[in-house]
């Protein structure tokens, strides 16, 4: 499996997906439901994505206040403005 | 052998093969005679016309050679006996030759066992020569061959039948292998020895002149050819010095990295509140890893000389025991994880040890590089930068080479943390610490408190395992959810490309928990609404949908290229393999 990346900044991203931490999350949120095989996979890639928006929007919002660091404002305003 | 013969255009291989294609099976002598028509012939009589040079005797011996080959495999004895009586008074060698040939391998008609026939056959003496002339030409020649053969031990030696031939059969054949230059050279001398030699008819005392004068020349190119073949001298392979001093550091390093491949492989997940602080850590921390290697020689120096700062210090045991960027960031993981497993999470002052520990190990590199660049006092953006990180890894190094400090480490750690979130920090560190490692390999300046701190750091590493069983928290529940989470927000960090407050990422867990939260609610609505109990991928699909990644223009499978690496990519698309087979299955 693809377990890291070396990227531009040189940081080490895993592009594993956690299967177990995601089967273990959705039978502890509702047992009485069962995940198919690759389902949990396109629950990891639909995680992805909203983190990547999530961080994008944070991003967004910390450039706008030109803030240099990502503050706990920022991701708060971003998590509204997705979910509500 | 190619003879280039500058004296004509066709080369002794070019006659040799006009002979052997042409040849009848008949003795040499009488085609001689009787194929005057003869292409064979023609060339025969053309090669004796051309007597100016050794090299045309030797093409004619040569042909004479060929034609012998060629004629002995058709009628081996006949022709030998024929050709032995024929010449019982002449060419006498020519003949032992020709029945050396026709007793010994017949197949081979190359030029190169032609010549070695020739030489087989120059010792024997020459009716027309004198034998006082012979005599002392094969004594050398027995000499030298037997030198050649000693240096060239390996020669094809494909006539077992006759001892003094085999001496010179090596003789022969090295010369044959050299290259026309050398042979040429040879051949003058062997055709001026000929030629003062024998003034006789040169009838039949050719082919005993040739062959002797090519003895001759071939005996004494023995010595030559080493001088003027450098190439061929067996050179000492040039190797370069070993640097001991990299090597063993590179033998520490490896020595401790396996605990942290260790710790890598069985825990991929760091623990969840160390994840966060080294997320946010890792910006500044990981540039310091990647220059680590570049840094160690530095490192070393810095130990080495080791006044000043005490954070420097910590850089080489962080050296020592992240030998490379991926294991640094596992071995903080493992550590913090371990520590903070130990430790519980619920205790803040483990984690922050840990941490620090963590942290000063990790930075203490940059440290040491931002020290160096404040020793060499570099540009004010790189000293400002060092000063931040100084005084982060002041608080951290400090508290962790301590442990003791606990509470003071957590606030200091903080305090670092957030002076360590000033602008010039971390969006910069990468640069910076390129410009460090210039720094360093430029100026391997004296590092400030290595001495000191080194010892520390090392302590660290023996401390850590007795703080382990300190605490056992409530494990089961948080450690690994808070573990998994951590991965999501190790990518918001990715993600976001800027540097982030501890806070903030707290709020991406929480808003990660939230979302799993909505995920599975609206995953059983779907389920519930398509009448199962098992959530499909079609439910995701729907999902996607919903949230307005998947459009008309952006299907599923898209995303899934982009996003997920190949392995998954093969387990989500369904993809049609040979034998009439889809996988997944539909």
């Amino acid at each position: 499996m693809a377990l890291s990346t070396i990227v531009s900044q040189r940081k080490q991203i895993k592009r594993k997906a956690p299967r177990g931490f995601l089967k273990r999350v959705f039978k502890r949120k509702k047992p009485q439901l069962r995940l198919e095989k690759s389902g949990d996979l396109l629950v990891h890639l639909n995680c992805l994505l909203f983190v990547h928006r999530l961080a994008e929007e944070s991003r967004t919002n910390a450039c706008a206040s030109k803030c240099r660091v990502i503050n706990k404002e920022h991701v708060l305003a971003a998590a509204k403005k997705s979910r509500g | 052998m190619a003879d280039h013969n500058p004296d004509s255009d066709s080369t002794p291989r070019t006659l040799l093969r006009r002979v052997l294609d042409t040849a009848d099976p008949r003795t040499p002598r009488r085609p001689r005679s009787a194929r005057a028509g003869s292409c064979a012939l023609g060339t025969l009589m053309w090669l004796w016309n051309l007597r100016g040079t050794g090299l045309e005797r030797l093409r004619c011996l040569g042909a004479r050679r060929a034609l012998l080959e060629t004629a002995s495999p058709r009628k081996l004895s006949g022709q030998t006996r024929t050709i032995a009586r024929g010449r019982s008074h002449g060419a006498r060698s020519v003949g032992r030759s020709a029945h050396i040939q026709a007793s010994g391998h017949l197949e081979e008609q190359t030029p190169r066992t032609l010549l070695k026939n020739i030489l087989l056959t120059a010792p024997e003496s020459s009716i027309l020569m004198p034998e006082s002339v012979v005599k002392p030409v094969p004594a050398p020649q027995a000499v030298q061959p037997s030198r050649q053969e000693s240096s060239c031990g390996s020669l094809e030696l494909q006539l077992p039948e006759l001892e003094p031939p085999t001496t010179l059969a090596p003789g022969l054949l090295a010369p044959g292998r050299r290259k026309q230059r050398l042979r040429l050279s040879v051949f003058q001398q062997g055709v001026d020895q000929g030629l003062s030699l024998s003034q006789e008819p040169q009838g039949n005392a050719d082919a005993s002149s040739l062959t002797r004068s090519l003895n001759l020349t071939f005996a004494t190119p023995l010595q030559p050819q080493s001088v003027q073949r450098p190439g061929l001298a067996r050179r000492p392979p040039a190797r370069r010095a070993v640097d001991v001093g990299a090597f063993l550091r590179d033998l520490r390093d490896t020595s401790l990295a396996p605990p942290n491949i260790v710790l890598e492989d069985t825990q991929p997940f760091s623990q969840p509140m160390v994840g966060s602080p080294n997320v946010y850590h890792s910006l500044p921390c990981t540039p310091h890893t990647g220059a680590e290697d570049a840094e160690q020689a530095a490192g070393r120096k810095t130990q080495s000389s080791g006044p000043g700062l005490q954070k420097n210090s910590p850089g080489k045991p962080a050296q020592f025991l992240a030998g490379e960027a991926e294991e640094v960031n596992a071995f903080a993981l493992g550590f913090l994880s371990t520590s903070s497993g130990v430790s519980g999470e619920d205790e803040v002052e483990p984690l922050h040890d840990g941490v620090e520990e963590a942290e000063k190990k990790m930075e203490e590199e940059g440290v040491s590089v931002s020290e160096m660049e404040a020793t060499g006092a570099q540009g004010p953006s790189r000293v400002e930068e060092a000063e931040g990180h100084t005084e982060v890894t002041e608080a951290e190094g400090s508290q962790g080479t301590a442990e003791a400090d606990g509470p003071g480490a957590s606030s200091g750690d903080e305090d670092a943390s957030g002076r360590a979130a000033s602008p010039e920090s971390a969006s910069s560190t990468p640069e910076s610490l390129q410009a460090r490692r210039h720094h360093q390999f430029l100026e391997p300046a004296p590092a400030p408190g290595a001495a000191v701190l080194s010892s520390e750091p090392a302590e660290p590493l023996l401390v850590r395992h007795p703080p382990r069983p300190r605490t056992t928290g409530p494990r089961p529940r948080q450690d690994p959810h808070k573990a998994g989470l951590s991965h999501y927000v190790k990518l918001f960090s990715f993600y976001a490309k800027m540097p982030m407050e501890r806070k903030a990422l707290e709020m991406v867990e929480k808003c990660l928990d939230k979302y799993f939260q909505h995920l599975c609610d609206d995953l059983e609505v779907f389920a519930a609404h398509a009448g199962r109990k098992t959530v499909k991928p079609e439910d995701l699909e729907l999902l996607m949908r919903r949230q307005g990644l998947v459009t008309d223009q952006v299907s599923l499978h898209v995303l899934v290229e982009r996003h997920l690496p190949l392995e998954y990519r093969q387990l989500l698309i369904p993809c049609a393999y040979s034998g009439n087979s889809v996988f997944p299955a539909q």
